[in-house]
């Protein structure tokens, strides 16, 4: 399992930015093409993603390509620039209707098909940035095999609702509740915006254990400060990897003899409690086998 | 007589200028800024190479004002600036 704790966006057309974002190890990059690029800059954003992705190097990093949106005439240049130099995947925004999931398949799968790439590689990550987005996420997240993740969106999403950003987020609840169940139904990853007061750290903890607590798995970065917050969030700590181990080590004894149920520390553990424990070890990244020996 | 550029003076970045030449001057390469005295001729070559890749074999005078960028992004720099000069882009 890949973790997508955190997924830093690095603006398309800033080298300084694109050549070190990797170095602030988080689990993912975006190089990022729509916001961050203004419309007459598009085109050298792309060439300069396009050698940053021949040339460059991003260590452990999953690298996507935020794209403009499919309401636009840029994203298939966008895709034809850099799908063929090794992007493990594409984000795209303001995502409302399956069907363009479709179309965008069928496009990625022609660029795969010239480059030599195995069709279908190409991961997408929704971000759902309108309430008819949120509204549609389970058909969003099922409309092709390539989803990877579907995320709900941050200051378009709450324009769109008629409200704003408060402290609190409370006008966020819904949505992110929407994207997790939706995502989870869909067997996707849920991912969360990102956190924009920027030298709030507590504010950003508290957020981030907020929505670790619904389902979410990673979020959006727009800071490289924000990284270790947020990874000190997701990791589970060693007392907890410690119990996960003796339950999947647990579970996997009963099942050799043939039991149904067994305890640890005293409590019944069952199948949830199993694979809760066994996601935590994904999370920890420590696979079932080397519990098991 | 035209002009396009790419790029910025931003750190680890350098702004590249495409002009029109005279006729028959081929194509003339003058680098300045942080890198120019230590890495000019590798700089050149890297500027002749992507001209080359793009088949461009008219007249043209291209400048790079540079602020430490390393050479993909020159590369990248210089195809966006003639591809611009030559009306299309990538």
């Amino acid at each position: 399992m890949r973790l997508r704790r955190t997924k830093l966006y690095l603006p398309g057309n800033n080298p300084n930015m694109l050549l070190r974002g990797h170095l602030f190890e988080p689990d993912g990059v975006i190089l990022d093409l729509e916001d961050a690029v203004a419309l007459s800059e598009k085109d050298t954003a792309r060439i300069l993603i396009q050698q940053v992705l021949k040339r460059g190097e991003f260590g452990n990093c999953e690298v996507t390509v935020r794209i403009n949106g499919m309401d636009t005439d840029l994203w298939r240049k966008d895709i034809e620039a850099v799908v063929p130099f090794g992007v493990h995947g594409v984000r795209v925004p303001k995502v409302e209707d399956p069907r363009e999931m479709q179309l965008l398949d069928e496009a990625l799968s022609e660029i795969e098909d010239k480059a030599g790439i195995a069709q279908g590689s190409t991961l997408v990550f929704c971000l759902l940035e309108t309430a008819l987005g949120i509204h549609r996420a389970y058909d969003i997240a099922i409309s092709t095999k390539r989803i990877a993740a579907i995320c709900p969106g941050g200051e378009d999403l709450t324009a769109d609702l008629h409200t704003s950003r408060s402290d609190s987020g409370v006008e966020l609840v819904g949505p992110r509740r929407m994207v997790v169940l939706a995502a989870h139904a869909a067997g996707v990853c849920a991912l969360d915006t990102v956190f924009s007061r920027i030298a709030d750290e507590e504010g950003l903890r508290k957020e981030t254990e907020f929505v670790k607590q619904l389902g979410f798995e990673g979020k959006s970065v727009i800071h490289p400060n924000q990284i270790p917050i947020i990874h000190s969030v997701f990791t589970p700590t060693p007392k907890e990897i410690d119990t996960a181990k003796r339950i999947v080590a647990a579970a996997a004894e009963a099942a050799r003899r043939g039991l149904g149920a067994v305890q640890v520390d005293g409590k019944m553990v069952d199948r949830p409690v199993v694979k809760r424990a066994a996601f935590t070890l994904q999370r920890a990244g420590i696979t079932e086998e080397e519990v098991q020996g | 007589m035209k002009t396009t550029s790419a790029g910025t003076i931003e750190s680890m970045d350098c702004l590249v200028t495409v002009t029109e030449g005279a006729s028959g001057n081929g194509i003339a390469v003058t680098i300045t800024g942080s890198s120019a005295t230590r890495f000019g001729t590798a700089m050149k070559k890297t500027v002749l190479a992507t001209v080359k890749e793009l088949q461009y074999t008219g007249d043209i005078s291209i400048a790079v004002q540079d602020n430490g960028a390393l050479d993909l992004v020159l590369a990248a720099r210089t195809k966006a600036a003639i591809l611009r000069f030559l009306g299309g882009v990538a």
